[in-house]
């Protein structure tokens, strides 16, 4: 693994710089890979870039929904090329499908749907109930606490500022072993100004919408990332968007995990602003296994 | 149209490798092809550039609606064929426009952590009237062209609990609906058929839950509703000539579209076998006077 630490300098760099893209053709794009981090490219920003990539091929619609693939392991070390289908633009409703390619193969698809806001009939589900934000502790400096005679490496990549402040109603699950509920709560926000673009705050909770989520489907077997042969990656992604928000403000993650049955699990989850206004529905089913180990 | 005439008229011509045209079916004359017909077509054109892998999951958009008088075209493309998964994505067409995609992903059948959600508690589907005799009640004064158009064979059997939302006047109910169904006759020994028949059926009755709590139905003048998408889980295969519980909740309803939530319970033990979810329009249009 070769994480690429950026020096000191870059390491204030919003959200929102990281995700733009270059536009090389009409429904052509390209996004650098910000190799700031080990591995390979976290989910959550191919899924912020393709939206964005859509966003620019559309005028002044609002996108209320997006379906994704992830396909192959995006590599952090290379660019990433976003092609835009323009499958419709219509009278109410403006549809888009991206591809996002490296190395000449695809790694990721999305496909989104954009429309302008009217008023209509309205019902919601309630928030649920569980602690608030300013209860609980911030994941990162948690982690920080529990790494702190980790390798230089690991420290010096949980000392940046994460890009999304995370606080989790049961920040232990993570290191307890133990079957526990299918359940999970987090509070959630980005730590860097979004801007007055009400697209980007989409954006960047798409982007955010990825984190911890595949957790829950594995609370009730006693797993997690640190299991030794555990082997876990998202496979796709739905979002619907019911409401704008203004994500530099704190919203409640609900989780809840209806299955897991042949090596996948499908997590549901619902973003509430503080005020308990719905704004978002998520669904993902991600890849959860033990790998045999190696005799 | 019966179950074995539906599975007849799924079946697609391949024009070449990753090509393929469905039609649909001559029996039915709707002024728009149902969405279900072509989830069930695109799952099948998939299906024909996979080896041995089954499908755990499925997304699509209806871009446009589908013109029942002319054929289908649908041209998948292979996006991987990995070590454990299968990629694929459908793009559906009619005069030279896309109405529709699908995009899809297959797996080897492997075993491991297992949970799920408990089914709901429902009366149990045979103490549950059949759609079909709810609807020849309501209309039994009805013109005989119309009670006749009742009578005609259905592939989908469908019970749901309390009663259809849309016979009579619609009163405000909870965004919560449960529906029993099943293929009517019998679907054949192939289990990707039964998946298909399945996604075919999932996209029946999910978008009336976001329409209970508001008092009106697709009946009411100026009620404007559509399929916009369709997202499906399939967790474990089933035999879907067997009853199954359709349990639906819509958590979210705003800006126009309805948002729906169906868990699929086989009734013999109670197994989710697949989650759906469905975001659908639902306007009320000014009324021209």
């Amino acid at each position: 693994m070769n994480a690429a630490i950026p020096p000191e300098d870059e390491q204030d760099e919003t959200l929102v710089e990281t995700l733009q893209l270059e536009r090389i053709e009409e429904n052509l794009f390209r996004g650098p890979s910000p190799a700031n981090r080990p591995g390979r490219i976290f989910g959550g920003q191919v899924i912020g870039q393709s939206l964005l990539a859509a966003y620019e091929t559309v005028d002044t619609r609002v996108c209320h929904s997006l379906h994704c693939y992830f396909i192959r392991p995006g590599d952090p070390t290379v660019p990433i090329v976003f092609e835009v289908d323009r499958s419709r633009d219509g009278g109410s409703f403006t549809t888009r499908r991206v591809v996002a390619i490296q190395r000449g193969k695809q790694i990721f698809n999305l496909a989104a749907s954009f429309k302008d806001p009217e008023e209509g009939f309205f019902h919601q589900a309630p928030m649920p109930t569980g602690p608030h934000w300013s209860e609980l502790r911030d994941q990162t400096e948690m982690m920080r606490e529990m790494l702190k005679n980790a390798p230089e490496e690991a420290r010096r990549w949980l000392a940046q500022k994460p890009p999304i402040e995370m606080r989790s109603a049961d920040a232990r699950t993570y290191f307890l072993s133990g079957p526990k509920e299918p359940v999970a709560q987090h509070w959630f926000r980005c730590n860097s100004p979004v801007g007055d673009d009400a697209h980007m705050h989409q954006v960047i909770l798409a982007y955010a919408s990825d984190m911890n989520l595949l957790s829950t489907a594995m609370r009730p077997h006693g797993v997690h990332w640190q299991t030794p042969q555990f082997q876990s990656a998202s496979l796709d992604h739905a979002m619907w968007f019911h409401k704008p928000s203004d994500f530099n403000q704190w919203h409640l993650y609900a989780h809840d995990s209806p299955s897991a049955w042949d090596g996948r699990g499908l997590i549901r989850g619902s973003i509430y602003a503080e005020d308990g206004t719905l704004v978002a529905s998520v669904a993902q089913e991600g890849l959860m296994r033990m790998r045999e180990a190696k005799a | 149209m019966d179950t074995q005439t539906l599975v007849k008229a799924l079946n697609l011509e391949r024009l070449e490798v990753n090509l393929f045209r469905g039609d649909t079916p001559g029996e039915e004359s709707r002024e728009r092809i149902y969405g279900g017909q072509v989830i069930a077509q695109s799952l099948l054109a998939a299906y024909e550039t996979v080896e041995d892998r089954v499908c755990h999951s499925l997304h699509c958009y209806f871009i446009r609606p589908g013109d029942p008088n002319v054929p289908i075209i649908f041209d998948v493309d292979r996006s991987r064929d990995g070590g454990s998964f299968t990629t694929r994505r459908v793009v559906a067409i009619q005069h030279g426009q896309q109405i529709f995609n699908l995009a899809a992903s297959f797996q080897v059948a492997e075993s491991g952590f297992e949970h799920q959600s408990d089914m709901p508690a429902a009366p149990v589907w045979d103490e549950v009237d059949d759609d079909i005799d709810v609807q020849r009640e309501a209309l039994k004064d009805a013109p005989a062209e119309m009670r006749a158009w009742l009578d005609r064979p259905q592939p989908i059997e469908m019970r749901t609990v309390g009663g259809r939302f849309d016979v009579g006047a619609p009163e405000k109910r909870a965004p919560v609906q449960q529906v029993w169904f099943k293929a009517k006759d019998a679907i054949g020994s192939d289990p990707h058929m039964h998946q298909v028949i399945l996604a075919y059926a999932s996209d029946m009755s999910l978008l009336g839950t976001s329409i209970r709590p508001h008092g009106v139905s697709w009946r009411t003048p100026g009620v404007q509703t559509a399929s916009l998408d369709h997202a499906m889980w399939f967790h474990q295969p089933t035999d879907f000539n067997e009853w199954h519980l359709y349990h639906q909740e819509s958590p979210s309803a705003s800006g126009g579209r309805g948002f729906n939530l169906g868990y699929i319970y086989r009734a013999s033990d109670g197994a989710l076998v697949a989650s759906c979810a469905q975001e659908g329009l639902m306007r009320m249009r000014k009324l021209k006077t």
